[in-house]
């Protein structure tokens, strides 16, 4: 094994918004030596913290851009891929764990698994990221990490255990018992810098043996050689870290450490554990897909003698200028060497090659596999992938969802337009569940994602990196048209005026369909020719793209072709194309269409005195309680709710629950609308046509 | 709104017309029987009656996951639409998903005030139009005479009927020779119907042993289907 390779680790920190997990990051710099003053997060010092340099993150005391930063802690190099925590940004969160080997949640000792810890917890099953998990902020009142601990094993549903015990707890909390060495750890120096272990003091010593029982118990599960050291009383802490970095890599297990990132405690032990137990890139198996041959699955070695397989998976634009962050999953990248971007099908050369760290860059000259790096001055969009010359590789494309919110801007003055270009096409290659299009009907610049904070923040930053103020509309929401009956349509276009003449008949039917669309052809006989009946598809796919009843794109439709006629001298590709979208117009209206609208998947998290101003603020807006689970104080509500009706929903639910309560929001379905609103909204869209064609 | 209901000859209408027409509100219900013999499937039966009919429906879970509780009636419904070949089966499941709330509350320090304030919170503030509560996993083994006291001043205040589930354990006998579940006499007073479930010969049994103020051991000609565990005529 490559000695450089073992060294390695690339690790995310995944938490829910308010877990500490900027401030855990800040310590975690501060103690690899690489920042020489600690900062606080929301930039109490004026400086805020190092990895959310973003002027806007630091306004709002969280962290968007997932920046990756670059640390050593004894011996190994570690990369931190900063995740975002807000539900709104799940795109991010995706891509940055994509590229991670092993991750640590942050829970908050207080607050505990909360509805967004579930969703960040989700996602990394999903990836099947081994993780280790970090109770923070011992020092609050209220803390329990035995009750948090308890809720990672019932709510995550994780096979976990403490790998530590508090000494002390709230203002009282000075330190933690290893459970693995059994040594009581003390944090020294002004900032905690010095690491003192000595015995468990003796008031402690029989919790410590209790827990470090249940810890035996939990991981012994995994390994026979273990559950006979136990039974012979010979457990030593070698064979115990072995264990647990083979239980924590094979996600069978979750070690669980304790302590304060605000108080300077228990983040070495952490860092520790990251190297102990979370897997070098070579342990990690990552497949890409053969391009060259039907998409085959292919194996990548973390063997930087092999051809090259990188994946670009953020970009970033900085003070100097366009970076594009790789992860390096086959073979190196040197600086001069000539590579492919599979997507683009085009060479380029690598210029420029830099490592990242917090607050500065360093230039570098190659990079091997299993390492994430930047490169300058290449034109990527996020999620390509790179090869040597010769392969034709692709990572897994990342499930981009569809966006379900569109909002019109306008700059305002002439001046910004060109500037908000600019702005567009650097958000939309950072960030595909961003997307921009220029309406042709209105002359509007509409742009579209996945929730309100999310276009939100794009505005913020249009302002602020790009000096441009645009004048918004209201957010509209991506309603869809579905028919809901099966319909005949026998359609002849015919045209006949003067010189070639059109003509083509199509016969068939639409009926519902559980996909987006299907086309099939039943004609039989050549009565259609065999080279328009693609014609015949593309004039009913082009007919989806607006329905009748709103102008919103149709899906869940097959069509049927079952017959036709044809014209030997007038018959065209064209003239197929626009029978198609007659017949469709034709067969539509009868074939019942309806509205549908985006469901949401809504949870609030408050607390239980405010769960009737909840209940009643759900239903208002057309939502379905599904359930609520109540632990006493907190209360957790599960709702479905029509995302046009969540417009401002954060402030009303601040001021109904004096900002005690909080919610997430994710896409779950697209569902019928009401017939009264239905009605409504096509009534506004009848309106606004007619105020078009009054122009 | 989907119109098609349950046949009047449905084996949950006929449990129902066993006893005086049903439960009635300022009612308590209850199904006892030992562990794993069907008492969630018969609450989560009279609830999906309810459902279908327009009426809303609150279940109280002390223990159990959503999910697992979500699982039970989309298995239940499923078998229902089956059985009493609904017509629109899908349309009628999504309907019926809107009428129910699941309220879970974790066990350990949680006391029945609490409970009942939720379910407060939802039914006045939240403006939710149940008329049926089912409470599933309370424990009856623990001093519980006040709680069930509070449910049935709840359940009169808020015309409600609550159907619970009890579950039995210990050494046999766990009834008195009228069929009573001997840890349900300390709340006779507060439960108007109380039914137990029996296995018999592989067959789940209904009995009725307390209809309204009769107290009597009336076995039903109704019985649990082994395999989708619906109410079946015996």
């Amino acid at each position: 094994m490559d000695k450089a390779l073992s060294r390695m680790r690339n690790i995310g920190i995944s938490a829910h918004i308010d877990s500490g997990k900027t401030t855990l990051t800040e310590r975690i710099l501060y103690y690899c030596k690489k920042i020489h003053r600690m900062h606080e997060v929301k930039g109490k010092e004026g400086g805020g913290a190092t990895m959310d340099f973003m002027e806007l993150e630091r306004e709002r005391g969280i962290t968007i851009s997932s920046a990756t930063t670059n640390v050593s802690w004894q011996d190994h190099s570690i990369n931190i891929i900063d995740t975002p925590g807000h539900v709104d940004f799940t795109i991010e969160v995706e891509r940055s764990l994509r590229v991670l080997d092993g991750a640590i949640l942050v829970l908050c000792s207080v607050g505990g698994v909360q509805s967004q810890t579930l969703t960040v917890d989700k996602q990394l099953k999903r990836y099947k990221v081994p993780i280790l998990a970090f109770i923070n902020k011992l020092d609050r009142v209220g803390a329990n990490p035995f009750k948090v601990k308890d809720q990672i094993v019932n709510k995550l549903g994780r096979r976990a255990a403490l790998l530590q015990i508090p000494i002390g707890l709230e203002d009282n909390f000075r330190g933690v018992i290893d459970l693995v060495s059994l040594q009581a750890v003390y944090f020294d120096g002004p900032n905690g810098e010095i690491v003192r272990r000595e015995e468990i003091p003796a008031e402690l010593r029989e919790e410590a043996n209790r827990y470090r029982e249940e810890l035996l118990d939990m991981i012994s599960l995994s390994s026979d050689e273990l559950a006979e050291a136990i039974l012979e009383d010979k457990v030593t802490p070698e064979l115990l870290h072995r264990v647990l970095r083979q239980a924590t890599i094979q996600r069978e297990f979750t070690p669980v450490f304790i302590g304060s990132a605000y108080r300077n405690k228990g983040i070495q032990p952490l860092l520790d554990g990251v190297v102990n137990y979370l897997p070098h890139p070579g342990e990690v198996e990552n497949i890409a897909l053969d391009l060259d041959h039907n998409e085959q699955p292919v194996v990548l070695q973390a063997d930087p003698e092999l051809p090259c397989v990188a994946y670009a998976f953020k970009l970033e634009e900085g003070p100097y200028g366009q970076l594009t962050y790789v992860r390096i999953y086959q073979g190196k990248i040197k600086k001069g060497d000539e590579l492919f971007n599979t997507r683009s099908r085009q060479k380029f050369k690598v210029g420029r090659l830099v490592k990242m760290h917090a607050d500065h860059m360093e230039d570098i000259t190659e990079a091997l596999a299993g390492d994430i790096i930047a490169l300058f001055g290449v034109d990527f969009a996020s999620g390509d992938t790179i090869c040597s010359p010769g392969l034709n590789y692709t990572l897994t494309s990342i499930y981009v969802p569809e966006p379900v919110i569109s909002l019109a801007i306008e700059p305002v003055d002439k001046i910004s337009s060109d500037r908000l270009s600019r702005a567009l096409s650097r958000f939309t290659k950072e960030d595909p569940t961003f997307r921009t299009y220029l309406d042709p009907e209105s002359r509007q610049i509409i742009i579209q994602g996945m929730g309100e904070l999310h276009l939100d923040v794009y505005i913020e930053r249009m302002k602020r990196e790009y000096k441009v103020e645009v004048v918004t509309g209201q957010p509209e929401v991506a309603y869809r048209e579905a028919i809901t009956a099966r319909a005949d349509f026998d359609y002849v276009h015919k045209k006949q005026t003067g010189g070639a003449g059109q003509f083509a008949r199509v016969t068939g039917y639409l009926e519902p369909f559980e996909g987006s669309y299907e086309f099939i052809n039943e004609v039989k006989g050549g009565h259609i020719p065999r080279e328009f009946i693609p014609s015949c598809d593309r004039g009913f796919q082009a007919s989806l793209k607006k329905g009748q009843l709103l102008g919103s794109p149709i899906i869940g439709v097959r069509v049927v072709l079952t017959d036709g006629q044809f014209h030997p001298v007038d018959s065209s590709d064209l003239a197929f194309q626009l029978a198609a979208q007659g017949a469709f117009k034709q067969a539509y209206k009868k074939a019942k269409p309806q509205l549908l609208e985006p469901i949401m998947k809504v949870v609030v998290e408050t607390p239980s005195e405010y769960s009737g101003h909840v209940f009643a603020s759900l239903n208002q807006r057309r939502g379905i309680i599904i359930s609520s689970v109540e632990t006493g104080v907190y209360s957790t509500i599960e709702a479905e709710v029509p995302l046009s009706e969540m417009f401002g929903y954060s402030s009303v639910l601040r001021s109904m629950t004096q900002g005690k309560a909080e919610f997430t929001m994710e896409f779950l379905k697209y569902s019928r609308v009401p017939q009264n609103l239905a009605e409504e909204l096509m009534e506004e869209h009848r309106q606004e046509i007619e105020k078009e064609k009054g122009k | 709104m989907v119109k098609k209901i349950l046949s009047s000859k449905s084996p949950v209408k006929l449990l129902e017309k066993s006893v005086k027409g049903g439960l009635g509100p300022g009612n308590l219900g209850v199904f006892a029987s030992r562990k794993g013999v069907g008492k969630t499937a018969c609450l989560v039966q009279i609830a999906l009656n309810r459902l279908v009919e327009g009426q809303g429906v609150i279940h109280v879970s002390y223990a159990s996951r959503v999910d697992y509780i979500i699982a039970w009636y989309e298995e239940m419904f499923k078998n229902l639409a089956t059985s009493e070949n609904l017509q629109k089966a899908m349309e009628t499941h999504d309907e019926i998903i809107r009428r129910r709330v699941i309220m879970n509350f974790q066990q350990g320090g949680m006391d029945t005030e609490q409970v009942l304030k939720g379910l407060e919170a939802l039914l006045v503030h939240g403006n939710f139009p149940a008329r049926t509560i089912i409470v599933d996993g309370f424990n009856f083994y623990l001093p519980a005479a006040a709680d069930v006291k509070l449910f049935k001043q709840f359940a009169v205040e808020h015309q409600l009927e609550f159907w619970f589930s009890c579950s039995l354990h210990g050494d046999d006998p766990l009834f008195d020779e009228q069929g009573i579940p001997f840890i349900l006499k300390d709340y006779l007073d507060s439960f108007d119907i109380i039914f137990t479930l029996e296995n018999e010969k592989d067959r789940v049994k209904v009995n009725l042993v307390k209809d309204h103020d009769r107290l009597s051991l009336k076995k039903l000609n109704l019985e649990l289907d082994p395999q989708t565990l619906l109410l079946a005529r015996a």
